[in-house]
């Protein structure tokens, strides 16, 4: 199991709160008065504010998407074709 | 072309198919992490765009109506390989595993390299994988996918947040055991 880190409350939340919220928080979809606790508590924790920053940097990297990494490839394209050829003719 | 395949124009279906294939496969690659099995729903979704060519509406374009049917074949092909996760790690650990409370410089620099974070996401299980490629790639909200997956809005929640602790983890090159 991974340690986990230290407790600490600050902005009246303590760091697990922020964590359980973080994805809200990223998405824009917190209530103004939960927003403002969790940037006071990034504002006065290290670890949160910099592990709050990382987990934005990934659903933007997710965001701007993997694209073309996985081309499908002629041979693919080929079996596909013959694949709906064979339904067409049954069709 | 969608219109025309509807009447039964093979070769208009045929168009649509050679302009659309390289997104729905990369759409289908992404939900799917057995190449062979993604293969499969790929011809699975162009045989059911020709037999229900009829039914598509005229609401959207015709391109988010096929990869409409490319995710719903996708979720079915998953749910019959993988079962739902047996046991509950709590969000703390998840949270430490995914580098809370470290420095996250590793963390970030892997970020910039797509193919790492193909790979990683490959490896991640089914459910985790799908949810974040319907929400954070796909961009679908946390109910449409949710409503794609058989979830509530708010699990879809739990699970896209979880998904991605774990991706993170996967990133810092696995969990600290
Ligand atoms: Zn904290």
């Amino acid at each position: 199991m991974a340690d986990v880190p230290a407790a600490r409350l600050e902005g009246g939340l303590w760091c697990h709160e922020v964590l359980e919220r973080l994805d809200a928080y990223v998405d824009g979809s917190l209530p103004s008065d939960q927003r403002a606790a969790i940037e006071a508590h990034l504002a006065a924790c290290d670890q949160c504010e910099r592990f709050g920053g990382a987990y934005a940097l990934l659903v933007g990297a997710l965001r701007r998407g993997l694209g073309a990494a996985r081309p499908l490839g002629s041979e693919r394209a080929r079996r596909l074709e013959r694949h709906l050829q064979r339904i067409l003719e049954e069709s | 072309m969608l219109r025309a395949t509807a009447t039964g124009d093979r070769e208009a279906f045929t168009q649509l198919v050679g302009s659309t294939r390289d997104g729905v496969w990369r759409l289908i690659r992404n939900l799917t992490s057995d190449p062979a099995a993604a293969e499969d729903v790929l011809q699975e979704t162009y045989v059911a765009v020709w037999r229900s060519a009829s039914t598509y509406r005229g609401e959207g374009s015709a391109r988010a109506w096929i990869h409409g049917l490319a995710r719903r074949l996708s979720a079915r092909s998953w749910r019959r390989r993988a079962g739902e996760p047996s046991t509950l790690v709590p969000l703390q650990e998840l949270g430490a595993q995914a580098g809370w409370g470290r420095d996250p410089e590793e963390l970030t620099a892997a970020l910039e390299d797509r193919q790492l974070l193909a790979s990683a996401l490959e490896q991640l299980a089914p459910h985790d994988r799908q949810i974040l490629v319907l929400c954070d790639l796909e961009g679908l909200s946390g109910p449409e996918a949710g409503a794609l997956l058989d979830l509530t809005p708010s699990a879809a929640r739990v699970r896209l947040h979880r998904a991605r602790l774990r991706l993170m983890a996967q990133l810092r090159g696995g969990s600290d055991g």
